[in-house]
């Protein structure tokens, strides 16, 4: 039932039987396109090779986690891609200890740091500060029912038609609607997003409705960093006319929108950088890779 | 329905025409009108050919009367704001761009209103005529957020790229306002226009360079710089006893709250450069730097390059005593690039008049405008929790030096694969128990039964 959150996953209509969200066997098929983040990992008709494979799989990422880093990351916070989940593991059968040959979730996929050299670098990376997703339970839900059982749900039907939940670990809202559709928002990865929506569903599950865990999907993730120089919005609004915005009046940054890619950056004098729009991690990275060359020249021409 | 009909039985005359009119053939009489015969009335709609109703019995379609009154309305904002004719018709030809424009079409009439005031805006902004959005929101009396909505979008729609705002350019319109020239208040207190102007334009110039304009609002800083440049012409007791408050009285002015916290930034900018001024033996405070105003402003740039020095060779002193590695010269901070790169003449002239009027400094000469406005880079990073580079350097923005307290971050749960287990008890603490649910609903069903009665 468990699946990434990239769309072109075939199963998501797959539900695990009632009772049983913990995450079961991850099923993978050969038919998955490579290059979508996912490693095609070998149908297992074993359950309890299952089980010990996901033990392997799990020591094998800790390793890596520990060893293996981007380059250029200052946090300690490897900028991992879409999913954590178990991808590790070559095509054949997967001996403890051996470093797969490709597709760890360390690996960029996608150009993750920009194909500069890595003195170019800017050093900083921008720390994810908020992600929203939705999620489709895949059933119809009766929100009064819900506000009555639920302890950590509002429901004003005539202000807002969603029930708000909360929940404390990891710290998210969800707003779950009456056809079934829920967002959640407040988390700091992807995988805690995911990790949330799903409990969440386990909530409204155990209310006794027949809750599904359907097309999972990031819609937004915001992060922010600071450059730790100031800089000037009006000379900047002068040179990047295009793609800049700055109205003192109405707000205190200039607002960037970005093209490529498509991101919008809030930029402030104190040289805090607030990007926004992205539907992927790399996207914050690139644009931020984009944007500190244009601050920092910037900051010496002037 | 015969042809051959050719007298009319009303008035007797021969002319009778085929009438195909509203889907019914008939016979007329033209000069008395009646009707000699008609036909079967069709049943089959023949389409919005020429001899449709709308188009027969319409009049010349007027333009539409509140697209009239909108423009009425351009009009007479541009005629309060005394603007030229070019704005008055750029204005006039936006407004009829925007207003038949889908986004805006079926807006209230208010909104249209404001989308008046934002193309005069915008018209004057394009033909280098300054006003700022709070005037605008001012003549309209409508809401700046709502003013500043229409004028994105219209901005947006219209594919328009108008230039930024300038706050000198707006700064002589804005010292127009003050009414403290001879005729409004007694002579020791007034000013003439024109001096105000200038100084109050030298001081934001100033304060632009220092980092106080950027981002902010502009109409509190213009306030604070008149402000303070009115002390400063005639800086006796009496004036510089007036608080902002008494002197918007006087000047008739509504007066704003942040202009206190700019006059305190400007004066604090106006010490750090009243420091380095070569002839004053005394300590330089806000309360006795009004007097040194005129000199400052008159030496600004070296004032600014002498004051950056200083606080470069203190951070090194401070640094070799603390005996870390010495700064590499680039690192060095110098904020001389941004505001000594326009006038790069006026600096050195305005060096050998302050040299010539006290006795030489040991620091002289050209010093080549470094770049990195920032502090040290390397220094007490590993020292301090967290580093401020704001207060390591001599002019920072104010919201960097004296930042907001943050709410403290948790500790994030890391590592997190998104499909871990989730423990049944977690979810457990989530839901009500059966009593707790009945008590609720009992709770509810009180509140609601005794907010009826």
């Amino acid at each position: 039932m468990d699946q990434n959150n990239s769309s072109a996953s075939p199963f998501q209509g797959l539900s695990s039987p009632q009772g049983a969200m913990t995450p079961g066997m991850p099923i993978f098929s050969p038919m998955m396109p490579y290059g979508s983040g996912l490693t095609p990992q070998p149908v297992v008709a074993n359950s309890l090779s299952i089980l010990e494979e996901q033990q392997r799989q799990q020591q094998q990422q800790q390793a890596q986690q520990a060893n293996a880093g981007l380059p250029g990351t200052s946090s300690g916070l490897t900028p991992q891609l879409y999913h954590s989940q178990t991808v590790a593991g070559s095509t054949t059968t997967a001996l403890p200890g051996n470093t797969p040959l490709y597709n760890t979730p360390l690996t960029p996929m996608t150009p993750v740091t920009p194909s500069t050299p890595a003195s170019e670098s800017s050093g900083i990376v921008p720390q994810l500060q908020n992600i929203v997703s939705t999620v489709n339970l895949g059933c119809k839900l009766d929100l009064k029912t819900i506000a009555l059982r639920a302890r950590n749900a509002e429901y004003n039907p005539k202000r807002f038609a969603a029930v708000i939940m909360r929940i404390r670990e990891p710290r998210t809202t969800a707003l779950i609607f009456s056809s079934g559709k829920m967002v959640c928002t407040g988390a700091k990865s992807e995988e805690q997003s995911r990790l949330a929506a799903r409990k969440y569903a386990r909530v409204v599950q155990k209310l006794g409705f027949p809750a599904k865990f359907l097309d999972f999907k990031i819609q937004n993730m915001v992060g922010s960093c600071d450059v730790k120089f100031p800089i000037r919005l009006e000379g900047l609004v002068l040179t990047h006319q295009q793609f800049s915005s700055y109205e003192p009046e109405l707000f205190p940054g200039l607002i960037y929108r970005m093209i490529k890619p498509r991101i919008v950056l809030l930029i402030f004098v104190s040289g805090k950088v607030v990007l926004t729009g992205a539907k992927v991690r790399g996207e914050i990275y690139e644009a931020f890779e984009n944007i500190y060359p244009i601050l920092k020249g910037f900051r010496k021409t002037t | 329905m015969s042809a051959s009909v050719t007298r009319c039985p009303g008035c007797g005359s021969s002319n009778i025409v085929d009438d195909d009119l509203y889907c019914q053939a008939q016979r007329v009489c033209v000069d008395c009108g009646s009707v000699v015969s008609e036909g079967v009335l069709t049943d089959d709609w023949t389409g919005d050919t020429e001899i449709s109703y709308s188009r027969t019995t319409a009049v010349a379609r007027k333009p539409c009367l509140n697209l009239i009154k909108g423009l009425q309305r351009v009009k007479a904002i541009c005629r309060i704001l005394r603007v030229n004719n070019e704005i008055e018709n750029h204005s006039q030809a936006y407004y009829t761009q925007a207003y038949q424009h889908e986004a805006f079409i079926r807006v209230s009439l208010q909104k249209k209103e404001v989308l008046a005031g934002c193309c005069v805006l915008v018209s004057c902004r394009l033909l280098n005529w300054p006003v700022t959005m709070g005037t605008i929101s001012c003549l309209l009396d409508a809401d700046p957020v709502v003013v500043g909505a229409v004028y994105q979008e219209m901005i947006k729609i219209l594919n328009i790229k108008a230039p930024v705002f300038i706050i000198n350019d707006v700064m002589e319109a804005h010292s127009q306002e003050y009414k403290i020239s001879s005729l409004h208040v007694p002579e020791e207190l007034a000013e003439n226009s024109r001096d105000l102007t200038k100084r109050a334009v030298a001081l934001v110039e100033l304060a632009a360079d220092t980092w106080i304009v950027t981002g902010r609002h502009p109409t509190p800083i213009m306030m604070a710089s008149i402000y303070l440049s009115w002390q400063s012409l005639k800086p006796n007791k009496h004036r510089l006893k007036l608080t902002l408050d008494k002197f918007c009285q006087m000047a008739k002015v509504n007066k704003l709250k942040p202009a206190m916290k700019r006059i305190a930034e400007m004066k604090e900018v106006l010490c750090k450069l009243g420091r380095e001024i070569p002839w004053v033996r005394e300590a330089v405070t806000p309360d006795n730097v009004m007097q040194q105003v005129e000199d400052i402003l008159n030496y600004r740039f070296a004032l600014l390059r002498r004051a950056l020095r200083t606080h470069e060779e203190t951070l090194q002193a401070e640094s070799e005593a603390s005996g870390e590695d010495s700064l590499p010269e680039e690192a060095a901070s110098s904020q001389v690039a941004e505001h000594g790169e326009q006038n790069s003449n006026a600096p050195t002239a305005e060096e050998y008049e302050l040299n010539a009027e006290s006795a030489q400094r040991p620091r002289d000469g050209n010093d080549d405008p470094h770049t990195e406005p920032e502090g040290n880079t390397g220094g007490g990073e590993s020292q301090a929790p967290a580093p401020n580079w704001g207060k390591r350097v001599l002019f920072a923005p104010p919201c960097v030096v004296h930042p907001k307290r943050r709410r403290v971050e948790r500790p994030e749960c890391k590592d997190v694969t998104g499909d871990e287990d989730i423990s049944d008890s977690e979810i457990d603490s989530y839901i009500r128990t059966p009593r707790e649910a009945r008590e609720f609903a009992q709770t509810q069903k009180m509140l609601s039964e005794s907010e009826k009665t």
